[in-house]
C-alpha cells in the first residue's frame, strides 16, 4: 500500500498576501507578521500571526500577536485586522513579559483555544522562551491568560527556549508538536541558539507527557536549528512541514529553508526534503529565505502561508498546492 | 518535640566563618544554607559560597566543611569544585543555593537550587537534580534542565529545595514566587514567595499540590525561605525563614526569623513561631537576622544549623535542641 510516504508535493506561489509595514494606525503592528496560522470562518479566514512595535532605543523588540481576516473567496482581500493585540503581554517578572510568538489557534467546544510562546529576557543569552495556554470566548477576537505562568517549560532533558508551539487534536488527543533548546553556540560575539523538533501529548491540554526525543533528523549538521513544526493530515498520511537554518551566521544564504517529513503514527516521522516542492524565489520578498509553513484545506484546495526574508519582516505569503504525487 | 510545647535551643555559636579559609572556585565570602549529610566518622555540610564575576556580580558555588560529631574540630574543607555551575542559558549559570542533599537506596542525591540572571527583574530561579558518585564529593547532573520550574500558578522563582523520602514517596517543600513588588514607581521589583509542596514517586517526575503550606504571619507580602523538616514523635516538624517583603537587607525589624510549623499528616500544617524557641541575639554574629535553618539528627541529637546576619556573609552556627 502507497501510505504516501513515496509522493512529492509540488506547490504554486501566490505572491506575498500581507504586508505590516503597510498597515497604517496601529502602532503595535510596524513590522513583522510572523508564524501565521489560521483559523477557518464561514465568510473569512483569520490569520494570526506575531508582529512588532518599532524597537525600543536599545533596539529590544516586543511581539504582540494579532489577527487579519481575509475573503474567503479571495484570499488576497484583507477584510479586517484586529484593533488590539488578542492578549497582553505578562507583567514583571513572568515568562510571557516581552513577546507572545509564535502563536497556534484551535476551535475546542466553544470556545478558541490558543498557544503561544511567552518571551522573557535574559542577562548571559537574549532571551528564553516557554509556551503559553490563553482562551477565548469571544469567536478568536480575545483571549484571557487564565493563569500567569506556562504550561509546557524547561525540565531535565530540556533546558531552555520550549517555544513554536503547534496544537492539534487528534483521535481526542491533544499533540503539542514544539521545539526544544540543545545548545546556546557562540559566535562573532553573539550566542545563537539552536533548537530542534519535539512532540508533547495530552488528555486535558494542560498535563503533558513529553515524547523526550528529536523527532527530525538533521541535515545540516548537528547545529542546525528547526522549528514550525506544522503538521496535518491528508490522503492516507501525516505531513509535516517545517522550516530549518544553520546554526550561525544565518542572516541571508545559511537561513531559513522548508524542510518535510511524514509519518503514519505520528510518532515516527521521516524526513525527505525532497518532497517538499518549495523553495525561495530567484528574486523579491522570498529570494533570500522562506521559513515558517503553515498548511491548511480550505474548500478542496490545500494551501501554505510562509515567511520570505527576514523572518516575516515584511509579512507573509500564500502558495497553493499544485500536485501531489 | 511536640509541636505544642515550646522547644528550647542551645546556641552553640557560630561554627565556620568563610573568611577564615581557603575556598575553591575564587570564593571569598558567604557560607549559607549549611546542609548537613552524615557519614561513619564525621558530619559533611554543604554551603554556598561566593566569587565575583568580572561585572563585580556575584556567583554562588558550593562548597563543604567536615566535621567531627562534635563540631569541636573542622576535618576537611573542599580543595576542588563540588557540582559545575549551568551551562550557558540554563537555569543554574549564576549560581547554586542551596544544593539540599540526601542520602537514598545507596545514592547521594543533590537536588540544586539554581539561579540565572534576567533583565527585567534580577534573577529567575528552578530545581535540577544531581548525584554523587564518590561518596559526595563531586555531583553530576541528570540533566542540564531543571526537575521542578515555573507551572501556571506558580509562574516564577521555584526554588529553595528539600527533599525526603516519607513511607516510599519522595517530598519536597521549596519556595515558588507570587509577585514581585516595588517599593515605589522607579525601585528596582523585590520578590515575594511562598512555600509549597510537592511529591514523586521517583524524585525526578514531580507533582505540585500547587497551594501554600504555611499561612502567612507579617502580611500578604511576608518572604518565606528554605524549609527544613524532621520526623519527631510521630509528628513532622517544618522550620523555615520568614521576613517582610521590603528593608529586609538593613532593618533589623525587618530581616529574616526562623518560623516553624508541624503536622501529622506531611499536608497540613500548624504555624506556631511562638513554640521555636529560638531567635536573634542580644549581639554578635546573629543579632540583627537568623535565616536558612537546616535541621538534622546526629545520634539521638537533634541540630540546626543557620545563618546570622547578612544572609550568611560570615558564615553559619550551630543550635542544639535540648528537650
Amino acid at each position: 500500500m502507497d501510505n504516501g510516504q513515496s509522493k512529492r508535493f509540488l506547490w504554486r506561489k501566490l505572491g506575498k498576501i500581507f504586508d505590516p509595514t503597510k498597515v497604517v494606525g496601529i502602532d503595535w503592528m510596524r513590522e513583522f507578521a510572523q508564524a501565521p496560522s489560521v483559523l477557518i470562518f464561514d465568510d473569512f479566514v483569520r490569520v494570526y500571526f506575531s508582529c512588532r512595535p518599532f524597537s525600543d532605543k536599545n533596539g529590544q523588540y516586543v511581539s504582540y500577536t494579532g489577527f487579519a481576516d481575509l475573503n474567503r473567496k479571495n484570499l488576497f482581500e484583507v477584510l479586517n485586522i484586529s484593533k488590539k493585540p488578542i492578549m497582553e503581554l505578562g507583567e514583571t517578572g513572568t515568562f510571557d513579559e516581552f513577546g507572545t510568538y509564535p502563536t497556534s489557534v484551535i476551535r475546542f467546544e466553544d470556545r478558541v483555544i490558543a498557544y503561544y510562546g511567552g518571551w522573557t529576557r535574559c542577562e548571559s543569552v537574549p532571551f528564553d522562551v516557554a509556551i503559553g495556554m490563553a482562551t477565548s470566548w469571544d469567536n478568536g477576537e480575545t483571549f484571557n491568560k487564565s493563569c500567569r505562568g506556562p504550561v509546557l517549560s524547561a525540565w531535565l532533558f530540556e533546558p531552555f527556549i520550549i517555544s513554536g508551539p503547534k496544537i492539534r487534536r487528534i483521535n481526542d488527543i491533544w499533540y503539542l508538536w514544539y521545539i526544544a533548546g540543545k545548545s546556546w553556540i557562540e559566535s562573532d560575539g553573539n550566542v545563537e541558539p539552536v533548537y530542534k523538533i519535539r512532540m508533547a501529548s495530552s488528555e486535558d491540554g494542560i498535563t503533558w507527557v513529553r515524547e523526550n526525543r528529536d523527532l527530525i533528523q538533521d541535515k545540516l549538521d548537528e547545529f542546525e536549528a528547526q522549528a514550525s513544526p506544522d503538521v496535518f493530515y491528508y490522503q492516507d498520511s501525516y505531513h509535516m512541514f517545517f522550516c530549518y537554518r544553520h546554526g550561525t551566521n544565518y542572516r541571508g544564504p545559511r537561513g531559513y529553508r522548508i524542510g518535510y517529513a511524514s509519518s503514519t503514527d505520528l510518532m515516527n516521522w521521516v524526513r525527505d526534503d525532497s518532497k517538499t516542492g518549495i523553495d525561495i524565489s530567484e528574486s523579491g520578498w522570498d529570494n533570500e529565505t522562506i521559513a515558517y509553513p503553515h498548511v491548511f484545506e480550505l474548500d478542496g484546495k490545500v494551501y501554505m502561508l510562509y515567511l520570505g526574508n527576514q523572518v516575516g519582516r515584511y509579512g507573509f505569503g500564500l502558495a497553493e498546492l499544485e500536485a501531489y504525487g | 518535640m511536640k509541636g505544642v510545647a515550646i522547644m528550647k535551643w542551645k546556641k552553640l555559636g557560630r561554627v565556620f566563618n568563610p573568611v577564615e579559609h581557603h575556598l575553591p572556585d575564587n570564593c571569598f565570602e558567604f557560607a549559607q544554607s549549611p546542609q548537613a549529610l552524615l557519614f561513619d566518622n564525621f558530619v559533611r555540610i554543604y554551603f554556598s559560597t561566593r566569587e565575583r564575576d568580572t561585572s563585580g556580580k556575584y556567583l554562588s558555588h558550593i562548597s563543604f566543611v567536615d566535621f567531627d560529631f562534635e563540631f569541636k574540630n573542622i576535618l576537611n574543607l573542599s580543595k576542588e569544585t563540588v557540582i559545575s555551575l549551568g551551562g550557558l542559558g540554563c537555569f543554574d549559570e549564576h549560581g547554586i543555593f542551596p544544593l539540599n542533599v540526601l542520602r537514598h537506596e545507596n545514592k547521594i542525591l543533590g537536588y540544586i537550587g539554581g539561579w540565572s540572571r534576567r533583565v527585567a527583574v534580577s534573577v529567575e530561579t528552578a530545581i535540577g537534580l544531581a548525584v554523587s558518585h564518590d561518596q559526595g564529593e563531586t555531583f553530576t547532573r541528570v540533566g542540564a534542565g531543571p526537575v521542578l520550574t515555573a507551572s501556571q500558578y506558580e509562574p516564577f522563582l521555584v526554588g529553595d529545595p528539600f527533599v525526603r523520602v516519607f513511607n516510599g514517596t519522595y517530598h519536597m517543600w521549596y519556595i515558588y514566587g507570587v509577585r514581585w513588588i516595588r517599593e515605589s514607581g522607579h525601585s528596582v521589583p523585590e520578590r515575594v514567595y511562598k512555600i509549597g509542596h510537592a511529591t514523586s514517586p521517583d524524585g525526578v517526575a514531580w507533582r505540585k499540590t500547587s497551594k501554600q503550606v504555611i499561612k502567612d504571619r507579617l502580611n500578604i507580602d511576608e518572604c518565606q525561605a528554605l524549609p527544613t523538616v524532621i520526623e519527631c514523635d510521630k509528628t513532622f516538624h517544618m522550620f523555615f525563614c520568614y521576613r517582610q517583603a521590603l528593608g529586609f537587607r538593613n532593618q533589623k525589624e525587618s530581616a529574616y526569623r526562623i518560623g516553624y510549623a508541624y503536622s501529622d499528616n506531611l499536608v497540613r500544617w500548624v504555624r506556631d513561631d511562638a513554640g521555636i524557641g529560638i531567635d536573634v541575639s542580644e549581639g554578635g554574629w546573629d543579632s540583627d537576622m537568623m535565616c536558612y535553618p537546616h535541621v538534622f539528627r546526629v545520634g539521638s541529637d537533634i541540630y540546626m544549623l543557620y545563618n546570622g546576619n547578612e544572609f550568611g556573609r560570615y558564615g553559619f552556627g550551630l543550635a542544639k535542641l535540648e528537650n
